[in-house]
């Protein structure tokens, strides 16, 4: 079998580059996106460290977490929605209400 | 030669799987690439009985006109053989993977069917799916769950604003109905207490246990969402022609168009095939065990194999005669209409379904 | 042998769609690309044993989450990117980079320092199958051991339902 850490360096990798995505992108759209590939990152650990550990509570955490996900999705893109109403772009960088 | 080779495979197990896997594979994409032009050929000449009209007749083979059964043929051909257009500002990657896509999800959930009991050849049980899962359920559901990717790609990339309404149309109405389908089923999971398609079978030997019967509730929503799932009249809002020209398939023409119909079709035929497994016992007689068949038909195991297959297909095939009857009976629901009847009604009587089911099973239980 | 297969290839995948999807342009691209690599995500599931998160990762994520998302990019209609890709100040790209790196480092002390040397296969196939499949491991302990974080899960999927309701419903702005 494939060591658990290899799963966890593969996690960290794509974790990563969800960070670099929310960091780097200005489309909102985008940003929710990189944050979904964040949280799949931490269920594949959830799930690599499941089998190490021997029991499944790891597994119904990730069950939890795509819970979370499905609610923050919904929420982010309904705001998103929103938004684009009220000033007709999801760029973040045309939406500087709060810049003064 | 022969012998080496029996030899190898006898020694080699996992080839000896491998094998047989692929043989499966063949055989199931065989089956359902026979779908479509039989259905094609169905749905023109069953509307045509209806309407005392006589429906394409004419095409035949060296003199034999076989009911028009070469149609889909020359149909096939021409479409194979027409000029490819891709209009301009297509999105040119996503305009060729859509119908692709399409296909490869119906076809996909095809590998999960049961089609017949276990064969037994020379001492090793072979079972009648592609992957046999004990998740057999969630994984019909998952891979049909991506069939509308296929439908909102190919109005994306189409450039074409009566292709993208179809396809957001298209996309809605399956997120929606696809709640009523899984919440119809849930009850037959609760019954038979399994989520293995092959199971769930096994377990309704009698007529009586047969889904419908202990589920009729279940029985009639799957049937309404079945209907929707597939994009079909009553509820072919998705392609009405006469308000969208054809919706999402608008621009695609020749070999690609003929990939959305195949598609559509085969997930019709494994919707049909998973209706008669959950509620008709799928490869069952309903009357006659398998094993009491096996010693009838003077204890030949693949003769009474073959019986469960005709069985299946049998069963699957009132579903799919079922689905052209009401494509030429009743008329297109409004898109409103189609909304409000998915989450005002079907959602809470599935609800309902359940926790009745629910109760009825516990009580049972614990008695 | 057949897992390092499988794992190289759905990694690759994985890691490649990341990519796209960090780097892409097209909103839509970046969605498909996010759909496959959920897709392998969940064949990786499969690959360690947890047949059902596998199913249910396809039918939540790929099935609702992603279409949710193409429908709103299409509903909106949103362009891609109106600034180029490299066309940004240095120090964004210097402070991108050097939070990645940081936390790249702290990543690779914690998984080959601290947690060194616990990757032995403990959950086994066969165990999970004496225990009457993964499933059914998982249907006992949600619905025993965590029923109330389940019942609140139920909770919080209505709150958000609610929510997104009110929050994208169209108010007619004129008046208030």
């Amino acid at each position: 079998m494939v060591p658990a850490e290899y799963y966890f360096l593969l996690a960290m990798v794509v974790f990563l580059l969800g960070v670099a995505g929310v960091l780097y992108r200005q489309n909102l759209i985008m940003i929710l996106m990189s944050i979904e590939l964040m949280l799949n990152a931490v269920n594949l650990v959830f799930v690599a460290a499941s089998r190490t550990v021997g029991n499944v509570d790891g597994q119904i955490m990730v069950f939890f977490v795509m819970t979370v996900a499905a609610c923050e999705a919904a929420v982010g893109l309904a705001m998103v929605i929103a938004l684009y109403r009220r000033y007709g772009t999801v760029e973040t960088n045309f939406l500087r209400a709060l810049r003064g | 030669m022969l012998e080496t080779v029996l030899g190898f495979f006898r020694e080699n197990d996992f080839w000896l799987e491998f094998l047989i896997t692929v043989i499966k594979i063949i055989v199931v994409f065989g089956i359902c690439a026979q779908i479509p032009p039989f259905m094609v050929w169905f749905e023109r000449r069953a509307p045509a009985f209806m309407q005392r009209r006589k429906g394409p007749n004419r095409v035949g083979l060296f003199g034999f006109r076989l009911f028009g059964l070469i149609q889909p043929l020359a149909d096939t051909i021409k479409l194979i053989f027409k000029e490819e257009v891709v209009p301009t500002g297509a999105h040119k990657f996503f305009y060729h993977i859509a119908p692709v896509f399409s296909l490869f999800t119906s076809l996909m959930v095809a590998a999960a069917i049961p089609f017949g009991p276990p064969l037994v050849i020379l001492g090793r049980t072979i079972t009648l799916s592609v992957v046999n899962l004990d998740v057999g359920f969630l994984f019909i559901f998952a891979l049909s769950s991506l069939g509308v990717y296929g439908i909102t790609l190919a109005g994306y990339s189409s450039n074409n604003k009566y292709s993208l309404m179809g396809a957001l149309r298209a996309a809605a109405q399956m997120i929606s109905y696809e709640i009523p389908l899984g919440l119809s089923l849930i009850p037959i999971v609760i019954i038979f207490g399994t989520l293995d398609l092959n199971s769930i079978v096994v377990a309704q030997a009698n007529v009586w246990d047969w889904g419908i019967f202990r589920a009729p509730i279940s029985f009639f929503l799957f049937v309404i969402a079945m209907f929707a799932e597939t994009n079909r009249a009553p509820f072919d809002l998705a392609e009405s022609e006469a308000e969208l020209v054809a919706g999402f398939h608008t621009e695609y023409n020749s070999f690609k168009f003929s990939l959305f119909y195949f598609g559509e079709y085969v997930s019709m035929f494994v919707l049909s095939c998973l209706a008669s497994i959950c509620f008709f016992g799928g490869w069952q007689t309903g009357f006659i065990s398998q094993n009491d068949l096996t010693s009838l038909l003077f204890g030949i195991q693949p003769l009474a194999v073959l019986v469960g297959v005709l069985m299946t297909f049998l069963k699957a095939s009132f579903f799919m005669w079922l689905f052209v009857w009401v494509r030429w009976t009743l008329p297109r629901f409004r898109y409103d209409q189609l909304m409000n009847l998915g989450w005002k009604f079907m959602m809470p009587i599935g609800l309902f379904n359940i926790v009745l089911t629910a109760v009825i099973a516990g009580a049972i239980a614990f008695k | 042998m057949g897992e390092w297969i499988a794992f190289g290839a759905l990694a690759g995948t994985i890691i490649m769609c990341a990519l796209f999807v960090v780097l892409g342009r097209n909103p839509v691209g970046c969605a498909i690309a996010l759909v496959i690599k959920l897709f392998a995500l969940a064949g990786m599931y499969g690959v360690i044993g947890a047949d059902f998160l596998a199913a249910i990762q396809v039918i939540i994520y790929a099935g609702a989450i992603m279409v949710l998302f193409t429908f709103v990019i299409m509903l909106l209609n949103v362009p891609p990117d109106s600034r180029s890709r490299w066309d940004r100040p240095p120090v964004e790209f210097l402070m991108v980079g050097l939070s990645v790196l940081a936390l790249f480092g702290v990543g690779i002390y914690l998984i080959f320092g601290a947690f060194a040397g616990e990757g032995v296969e403990v959950l086994t196939r066969s165990l999970v199958t004496e225990q009457g499949g993964n499933t059914l491991m998982i249907g006992r302990l949600l619905f025993s051991k965590y029923v109330w974080p389940f019942e609140l899960a139920s909770i919080l999927i209505l709150m958000a339902i609610i929510a997104s309701i009110v929050i994208a419903k169209k108010y007619n702005t004129e008046e208030s």
